[in-house]
Order: C-alpha cells, then structure tokens, then sequence
C-alpha cells in the first residue's frame, strides 16, 4: 500500500494480465432505501460495498443513506473516510468502528480526498468551503484563504497524484487550485454554476477533467492550469459525473440526469449517446468504470446497470431501487 | 412529520378527543394564575388520557403509549417489554427517533427494566442518526444528544454512535445549542411562525427545561420556550396562526386552524380546539409539560384582541449555501392584528425554498375547524436552481423529491404555498400591495390569488376591484392584470408499491371548493384592503369607499401603484424600490429584532420584553435570567 500512488497509473497494465482473481478492490457508496423520507424506517441497508471476487456486493461500515463518497489511506485500508450529512466519519478499523470528525460547524460532507504523498492530510469539501485535516481526521480545520467568501460551495474536491498539497476544489464559481495544501486558494477557471465533478487521468498526471452543472465538460492538459471545454458535450443541462477507463487512455464516460451516459472512444474528441438498454430517458446519477473496463451506470432508483462494450449494451446489475454516488477503485489488499 | 401522523392514526382506534370535539371553548371562570394553571394542567392530562384510553388489549403498545405508561408511572414491566420489541425493530434514520427515545429514557430512568435500559442505550452505540439539514433538525438532534450525554456521562467514545465520547457529545451539543439560541435571540429565529414546525423547536427546549442537569441550559430552555409561546400568544388570531410563516403546508396555509401550533395554542391557552390527534407530536410536548408554567402575562397577549396592535419582526431565511450573495436574507415581518381580523407579511423574496407563505389576511370566526378563513396571492415558483441555493443537491431531482417527500404542490403551476424571489410586497396597517416581476423563462409565468370557498357575497366590481366578507371582515382585493378563475383541487395520499416516500394524486374536494384566481401575466400585482363590518354601515358602503380611494398604477415596464389606503395612508410603490409611505422611504434596516406593543427588543441585544398592560417578563439571554416586573 504505501507504493499506491505508483500503482494507480498502472492499474490499466495490471488489468492486461489480469487472472480470475481480479488484482484490485471496487467499491461503491449506494443509499437504497429509495425514496426515503426523514423520519421514515430505514429497513434496507446502505452505505459502503465492496465487489466480492464472485461479483456480489458486501455491504460494510454503518447503515446510511447519505454517504456521498469515500476515501481510503493509501498506506492502510483499515482506515477509512466517508463524506456524509453528518459531515466527514473515519474508521480506523476497516470499518467496524467509526467516529465523526467534525463539530456540529461542518455538515453535509460532499467529497472527501487523501492526499497519496502525504497521507496524514484529508480534504472535506463542504457545502460552505473547504476543510483539512494534518492530523488523519482526528481534526479538521477550514482553509478557505483565496475562495470567494460567497460561491465556495465545494461538491468535487480531487489530490494531484504527483505532488503533496496539490489539490483541485469544484467549487459554486469554478475550479480552485491549491498548491500548499489549501494554505491558498487560487480560481483556475470560472463558472457560473457548480463544479460537480474532478478526475486526474490514471494514464497522464497532466490531464484533467471536469463536469460542470452548466459549462458542460472541461480538459486540462496542463496539469489543471488551463481548461478548456470539451466540444460535442451539451451544456444546457447538468453533468453530474465524469470518468476515465483505466483499461484504455482514449475512452471517457459522463453521467447526466438529462443526458444519460455520454461516451467518447478518442479522447474526447467525439461523443456518443450509450442510453440504449437501459430504461427509457436514463436518469443517470453517475458513472463509474472499474479496472477489466465494465462501464456501470446508476440509473436513479432503478438499479445499477454495466455495460461490457463501453456502453453499447447494458445489462442489470445489481441494489434495485439505488443510488451509486460514489465509485472507487483500489489496487487490491493485502489480507 | 405527516408519516409520523399517518403511523399514530393506523395505531390507534377510535377515541374520543373531548376537547376536538366539543363546542368551542369559552372563557375561564377566572384568569387567576392558580386557575389557569389548573386549566392548563386539565388539558395536558386530556392529552396523555387519549393515548392510554386508545390502547387496544389485543395489540401492542405503541411507542407513545409505552412513554404515557412511564410518565403516568403504571406498568413499567409492561412498558419496558415493550421498548425490547420496538427497538428489536427498524428504527428511523434520524433525529426524529432521537427526541422520542430521549423522552422513554429519562421517563423510565427510574422505572424501566435493568434490560430495556440497557437496550436504550446500546441503540445509541449501535444507531446511526442523521443530523439532517435544517435547523430543526439540528435542534432535535443536539438537544436530544445533551440530556442522553448527561444520563449517561463520563462514557467513552467508543459507546457512542458517533466515536466521541459523552464529554465530547457534550461540549459539541451544549456549543450548538447555544449557537442557535444565540442567533435565535440576535438576528431572529429562521423557521419563524411555523405552523407545524414549532414542535419541533418548542419539545427539545422543554425536555432541556425539564431534565438538563445543567442549571444554566435548564434555564436557557425555559427562556426560549417562554420566547416560542409569547410569540405564538402574539402571532395568533384567537388562537390560530396565521401568516407569514416561514414554514407551512398546503393544508394549514388555508384552514390555519388546522396545524400544530394550534395544539400549542389550545395546551397554553384554551381558547381553541386542538387539532385532530392533538396534532401527532403534540404527546411529546405533553408528556413533560407539567414541568413548564405558562406565564399569565402570555395568556392575556394570547386572548386580548380588544385593541388593534401593530408588530414589526426582524427574522432570516434558511440559510443558503449558494447562488446567493448572502448567507442569510434578513426577514422584515410585519403583524397588524385586531378583534375581527388580522393581516401579516413579510417584505417578499425567499425565505424558505419550499414552504413558505408571505403574506395574508384572515379573518375571525366563530369556530375555526374545516373554515377557509384567509386571503391571499402568489407567485407559484417551481426552480431546481432556487432550490440549490438552499440544499446540496443535484438540480435535476429535487422538485419530483419533494412531492415524494411529502411537499406535494411545489413543481404544480396552481399552487398556493410559495416565495418567490420576484414577489416584493408593503404592508401598512391592514393594507397589503403586492407587486410581481418574473422575468421570462421562469416557472411559472402566473399569479395565484387564494379565494376560500368560506367567503361571502363575492362580487367583481367593474372598478376591478373583488369584495368579498369573510366572519366580521370586508375585503377588497385588486388585482391588476386580467385573471380567470379555477377551482383549487386537493392533493391526496396513495397507497406506495414499494420503498418509503409518498404518492398523490389530484382531487376535487366534496362539497363548496376554494377557488384560485389565475393570473397568466408576468408583470403584475395585487391590492388587499381589510376593514371591520363594524366600521361601515354596510357591505355597500365598505365597496364605495374602497371604489373612491385614489389607485393609479402601471405594470410596464416595471409594476408601480399608488395608492390612498382606506386609512388616508398615501403609498407609493414600485417593484425593486424602497416603499414610500407619506412622503418617506420606508426603510427597514433600522428594524428591531421586535418592536410592539407586546414583544420589544433591540437587534443583537440578546434581550427581549414580553409585556401586556402594565405587566412585564424580561428574557435576558446574557445574564440568563427570567424577571418578572410590574410598572406601577
């Protein structure tokens, strides 16, 4: 594990030698208690799961609807984060165990991210800014310096694999950019309208992607410095979520409740509509790609659907009536 | 809150509700205080009697019946067996199952099986509540952890759901608490004058008046109960809530009568019927009740409605994550009530994303329940990004979400429940103007006017003015762009296939419908004039004088009127402008946090006067201190 941050460009090579026994960890945050209403019973189980080797979901960690993401230590995978509406939970046990980080002035936890060079440090995005920990989690401190007083809502926060204290905010106002471990902020591009997505290639540390609620898809090639949009992605309704294929450097995937799944197979360059198979005017809630190249699809309460041709088909998976707000890909542990 | 009351109905068999369903109640014998607490004490009883008196032999308690067992101190065996089972089941997600286990747990501290203790509070090491995203929510959620952290102190993290140790919970729930009541007390409560919500606030700060063991946040309970009740006294025509209320439902935004808070105006002051069921939670509010007296000073704010009074309010928005230059939009709330009617609003714009109401008239009547007795109109605003602004979502779902959770109007174009950010709005006295300006593109490009199907003697004037008589009221409503009329259909719950949530669907109620008054122009505004039948010597004569008051407006390129009020008040008002009111700027930047005749205190003061008459209680949130004090 504490080679992590070199495995993860490699994860598409480990999966060209792939054996029957996948080389990596997958994991999703699903609520599928559908429609819950606050003050109803919960009486399904949410929250973390982890594929099984035979393709079954395993549920772990508490039962909660509202996990929005998650995040491991990259040098133990007994430690782990979720963002929630409680704000940022830690288990330093694989999960058996958990405590709240925050105090009752953080909430509604919507991305958490460990940076990989300096695995102490976690980064909660939050409805109102932006939070650090130095300490693994034991606290949490706002760093905001540089972000708008007003516009810091932060729904995507995402580390640069290559350098400690890197690290890119999908923010209300556009993408910020920190190079001192949120010390500062500086905007690297601006919205009119959230940022809800931030991916760094596995293939290529400098390219950068984003999905915007309302500017379409983003690209940096520089490392996050310059964006620009990414021509044949609509822009007059939200993307949600976007992806790269570990499996293959010119394939991308982007989530959208009025689009469905949008797929390009050169880069970005062209996209295709990949909603045949799945239910009528797909609402996609996101997309994820695991590391054999299986596209998933998180129709909204309908079920989680993947697709072995990058789209072209699809085929019912698995957790009717879910959301997958999160998907995560890890080289595999060690038992 | 409505699944809760749906659950209480399908548990509980026909019984009598003695004061729902008899006569309306009249006055005291007397209103000395020993006699009204007496009262108050007999109505509490009525309500705990209901549940024990509606327990059925052959079927198992229900979670509120076992906590009227404790609280009545019978069957405690029976109860905690009681409480295994239930806890052996499902519980909610949230801080709607903490409140109710904080009340079985200090009820039956004393009481309850060495077990169903012990399973009360192993669920809160193994249950993981949500804090939820409101400020109710956090209200209930950090009261309940506070007095669970005291019953059980000195516990270490690892007992808790949470990981924090019960010093830690402590420390970060008495922090919370003292943040909201300090902003409650400073700037204004945000849910204000909530029909339904008020439980929510008004029970955890009784169970903190009740069972904290820490004096001060005992106190600092009672002091914003007390401050919950006198505003309920204050905001209240004969005991109902009226508008503006930064949280309503489509049902109680027009039988008024027919809400929560007027559970709390019948336990408080008895000068009404409850709700039916005593209002669902009203039982958690009555099963500690006997620890909080109600001031007499309160019940004499609550039932003299012998003098016209005036009341302006600062209050604030939900707070607003983004597309908001602000955190929080300042609420200017004005209350005008006399014998016969009152007329309340606030300055327009978003308080509330999905249940606010902005402002009415409503009139008196001799018996609230079933009765329609409010006017009003509204810009029926259906917006995802609105709703972002408010909530962490993603655009696209939220307002399919919301029917499903229970908010059932909010995306339909004939709804009557709704803010809107190009609705501003001037009360003086018992006039209302309100002016619309929805730009293009925005849903929807109408204006709704509410008219009760408990209106009389309708009638369209060709001046085009609309008089109507409500109880002992005129009214006049002007609008000022054409309109056609629809009925107001209900909404009514289905039966769900499958998960939690709700499904409606549309109906036309039995009987005399409500009517809306459709207006399908973007620029646009309405006029409400209100006067007492006793003021005129007839109908006739209320619609001439309004006929001959001076009115001039003009809806292009921007809404703007002028007009004389019925009380010679000259108003000038035009949509993105100040008010001008004789002559001068109405500008509400130097409003107070109240100024009345019954609430006084100054913005940030953290000190409020509740007052009736010559007597006075002072609420003093930096000394926390209660006084008492009669001027000579």
């Amino acid at each position: 594990m504490k080679n992590f941050r070199r495995l993860l460009p490699m994860l598409g090579l480990l999966t060209a030698v792939a054996t029957a026994t996948p080389a990596y960890d997958f994991y999703i945050c699903a609520n599928i208690n559908r429609n819950y209403v606050i003050g109803s019973k919960i009486v399904t189980t949410n929250g973390i799961f982890q594929r099984t080797d035979a393709g079954a979901w395993r549920h772990f960690g508490y039962n909660d609807t509202s996990i929005s993401a998650l995040a491991f230590d990259p040098r133990d995978r007994n430690v782990i984060y979720t963002a929630t509406l409680n704000g940022l939970w830690r288990s330093l046990d694989g999960g058996k165990n958990w405590r709240i980080s925050n105090g009752w002035d953080m909430t509604e936890g919507r991305d958490v991210a460990v940076d990989p060079n300096a695995p102490d440090h976690v980064y909660l995005a939050l409805p109102d800014g932006i939070a650090v920990s130095t300490d693994r989690a034991e606290t949490l401190v706002r760093r905001e310096n540089g972000l708008p007083e007003r516009g810091k809502f932060t729904q995507a926060i995402k580390v640069d694999r290559t350098r400690a204290g890197r690290v890119f905010a999908g923010c209300e106002v556009g993408i910020f950019l920190t190079e001192d471990g949120a010390q500062n902020w500086r905007q690297v591009f601006a919205t009119k309208e959230t940022v809800n997505d931030l991916q760094q290639s596995p293939h290529d540390p400098q390219l950068w992607v984003a999905a915007t609620q309302s500017a379409g898809a983003l690209i940096s090639r520089d490392g996050g410095l310059k964006w620009v949009r990414l021509a044949g992605v609509p822009t007059e309704r939200a993307l949600y979520n976007i992806t790269f294929d570990v499996t293959n450097p010119a394939r991308l995937a982007i989530g959208s409740w009025a689009h469905g799944v949008l797929t390009t197979e050169d880069g970005g360059a062209t996209w295709t509509s990949r909603n045949a198979g799945l239910p009528e005017n797909p609402r996609v809630w996101r997309v994820g790609v695991d590391p054999e190249g299986r596209l998933y699809a998180s129709v909204f309460q309908e079920t989680l659907f993947h697709s072995d041709d990058f789209g072209r088909t699809w085929q019912p998976n698995d957790l009717v009536g879910s959301l997958v707000n999160y998907f995560v890909t890890l080289p595999k542990a060690a038992n | 809150m409505k699944k809760f009351l749906a659950l209480l109905l399908l548990a509980t068999v026909a019984v009598a509700q003695p004061s729902y369903e008899a006569p309306m109640p009249g006055p005291p014998p007397d209103t000395r205080p020993d006699t009204l607490r007496r009262a108050y004490l007999e109505r509490v009883n009525e309500t705990l009697d209901w549940y024990l008196e509606a327990i059925d032999p052959a079927k198992p308690l229900t979670r509120e019946q076992a906590l009227v067992k404790l609280v009545r101190r019978e069957d405690a065996d029976l109860a905690s067996q009681r409480i295994l089972e239930l806890l052996a089941e499902p519980q909610s997600g949230d801080m709607f199952w903490m409140f109710p286990w904080t009340a079985i747990a200090f009820a039956g501290r004393d009481q309850l099986s060495p077990e169903a203790r012990a399973a009360i509070r192993d669920a809160w090491r193994t249950y993981f509540p949500m804090r939820g995203d409101t400020e109710n929510h956090w209200v209930m959620y950090y009261s309940s952890l506070f007095l669970m952290t005291e019953l059980y102190p000195g516990e270490p993290g690892e007992t808790w759901f949470n990981g924090k140790s019960s010093a830690e919970n402590h420390a970060e729930a008495r922090d919370f608490l003292l943040h909201w009541m300090d902003i409650a007390t400073t700037i204004g409560q945000g849910e204000f004058n909530a029909t339904h919500y008020i439980g929510e606030y008004a029970i955890p700060m009784l169970y903190l008046a009740t069972w904290s063991e820490d004096p001060a946040m005992r106190q600092r309970g009672r002091m914003l109960l007390d401050l919950l009740m006198a505003e309920l006294a204050d905001n209240t025509l004969h005991g109902v809530l009226r508008g503006p209320n930064a949280r309503t439902d489509d049902n109680s935004v027009i039988q008024r009568w027919h809400a929560l808070a007027t559970y709390f105006s019948w336990t408080m002051y008895g000068h009404i019927p409850p709700p039916p069921h005593y209002g669902g939670w009203g039982i958690y509010f009555a099963i500690a009740a006997a620890h909080y007296d109600p001031p007499p000073l309160f019940y004499r704010i609550a039932t003299d409605r012998e003098y016209d009074r005036e009341q302006h309010d600062h209050k604030r928005s939900r707070r607003r994550w983004r597309y908001s230059d602000v955190e929080m939009m300042p609420v200017y709330k004005t209350g005008y009530i006399r014998r016969d009617y009152a007329v309340g609003s606030y300055q327009g714009g978003l308080s509330d994303p999905i249940q606010a109401h902005v402002w009415d008239v409503t009139w008196a009547v001799p018996d609230p329940r079933g009765v329609h007795n409010t006017i009003f109109s509204t810009h029926p605003l259906s917006s995802s990004r609105v709703l972002q602004m408010y909530f962490t979502e993603y655009p696209d779902w939220m307002i399919d979400l919301l029917a499903s959770q229970g908010k059932p109007s909010y995306g339909v174009p004939d709804k009557i429940l709704s803010c809107s950010p190009y609705e501003q709005v001037f009360q003086d006295l018992d006039t209302i103007i309100a002016l619309y300006d929805i730009p293009p593109g925005i849903v929807h490009q109408r204006i709704n006017g509410f008219f009760s199907k408990d209106l009389l003697d309708v009638t369209e004037a060709k001046s085009g003015w609309i008089f109507a008589r409500g109880g002992n009221t005129y009214l006049a409503y002007r609008p000022l762009a054409p309109y056609a009329w629809e009925d107001l259909l209900g909404y009514r719950q289905l039966p769900r296939t499958g998960g939690s949530g709700y499904v409606w669907e549309r109906f036309r109620p039995e009987g005399e419908v409500d009517r809306i008054l459709v207006s399908p122009h973007p620029q646009n505004g309405t006029i409400v004039q209100a006067a007492s039948a006793d003021e005129f010597a007839s109908f006739a004569a209320f619609q001439a004088a309004i006929n001959a008051l001076p009115l001039a407006f003009t809806l292009q390129p921007t809404p703007a009127v002028k007009f004389t009020t019925l009380r010679g008040k000259q108003v000038e008002f035009t949509y993105g402008a100040a008010p001008v009111l004789d002559g001068k700027p109405v500008g509400y930047t130097s409003w107070k946090l109240f100024e009345g005749p019954h609430l006084n205190a100054e913005l940030g003061a953290r000190k409020i006067t509740i007052s009736h008459g010559r007597q006075h209680r002072v609420l003093d949130f930096n000394t926390v201190t209660t006084t008492d004090y009669v001027t000579p």
